[in-house]
């Protein structure tokens, strides 16, 4: 253990992250209509079951894949409009983040800071939720066009998430 | 066009317009450098690629933005702007 | 990630989210969220420190399981100062995946 007063000084990713205030409109003014506001609540969707009984995905803007898997494509002004399939087995060491736009270089020292997956699995051991579906699904978060987006990848992943991978449950998390 | 202007520049800067601005400048000079040492180069290849469609040649002109940019040493696009 | 969330509680699948900007989630109306003052690319928290990464996912499982209202974004409010000097503590006493 090392004393206090030699710990390396304040991480400067700190600075301005609490909070992030105006985040939405900072972005929103580097990539005009790049952000969006919607005018309706989703009304909830109770859970029809326990958690130890539920079956449980993942999906994640971070960009992760399997290795041997296709690069997601971070050249285009405008994103990528695909999406990946992760096997809910991986570990740390199947992954891979290509992504700009966000620092992930702790996730490359442990992808579980943005994509719990090993997480999730001793959840699943442990018996706290059912099951992990057999795929979690990984994309870009730099997404220049929302309508395009809502339309493709939205649907496209919505659609396997329900009616595919039969999830009782959807954890979400952004990069 | 002024919008577009800045788009890109934000998108090759990670966020940053000024940064943007000279990553543009810097992947010719990265470029520039490379031919200066005039060494053969497959210009059927070139004659090749060239025939490929518009979007694909768009968006070669973007990879090979970011590759000159990469070799270069200098990487802007850590997400911490 | 608020546009699939919404599209796949839509569907009939109870969702939740993490969030590090509370006002982007708030503007798409995501049907539940976890807030945490983190910087970008860190939601979990930091590497190797599986008790915090945990208590995430155990949050968003239990706004998942008592939320009344659609949109709440509930805080965890767990300070990045603290998470990253954890972590560096448990990086240098040698935990590794």
């Amino acid at each position: 253990m090392t004393a206090a007063g030699s710990l390396p000084g304040p991480d400067p990713r700190e600075a301005g992250t609490q909070l992030r205030p105006g985040l939405w409109h900072t972005i929103n003014s580097r990539y005009p209509g790049s952000m969006i506001t919607k005018p309706d609540f989703v009304p909830l969707v109770a859970l029809r079951k326990p958690l130890s009984e539920c079956r449980v995905t993942f999906v994640s803007s971070c960009g992760v894949h399997l290795k041997n898997d296709a690069p997601m494509e971070v050249a285009h002004p405008f994103g990528d409009f695909t999406f990946r399939r992760v096997p809910s087995t991986a570990k740390h060491g199947d992954l891979i983040i290509h992504q700009l736009k966000y620092p992930h270089d702790d996730a490359d020292l442990d992808i579980n800071v943005i994509f719990p997956i090993e997480r999730l699995q001793e959840l699943a051991a442990e018996a706290v939720i059912g099951a992990l579906t057999p795929e979690f699904f990984s994309f870009i978060g730099y997404n220049m066009d929302p309508e395009r987006f809502e339309a493709i990848v939205a649907r496209d992943i919505a659609a396997a998430v329900v009616e595919e991978q039969r999830a009782d449950v959807a954890l979400l998390a952004p990069a | 066009m002024e919008k577009v202007i800045r788009f890109v520049r934000l998108h090759l800067g990670d966020g940053n317009e000024e940064v943007g601005r000279k990553e543009i400048e810097k992947s010719w000079i990265e470029a520039t450098r490379v031919l200066l040492r005039y060494e053969p180069v497959d210009r059927e290849f070139l004659d090749r690629v060239l025939k490929a469609d518009d979007s694909t040649l768009a968006l070669l002109y973007y990879r090979l933005h970011f590759h000159l940019i990469r070799r270069s040493g200098a990487w802007v696009h850590d997400g911490s702007r | 990630m608020g546009l699939i969330q919404r599209e796949i509680e839509a569907r009939g699948v109870p969702t939740v989210s993490v969030t590090v900007a509370k006002d982007s989630t708030a503007a798409i109306k995501a049907p539940r969220a976890v807030f945490v003052p983190w910087p970008m690319g860190h939601h979990f928290g930091a590497p190797f420190h599986f008790e915090v990464q945990r208590r995430v996912l155990f949050a968003m499982l239990e706004l998942l399981q008592n939320a009344t209202q659609s949109g709440e974004i509930r805080d965890l409010p767990i300070k990045w100062a603290d998470v990253r000097r954890e972590a560096r503590i448990l990086t240098e006493q040698g935990r590794r995946l």
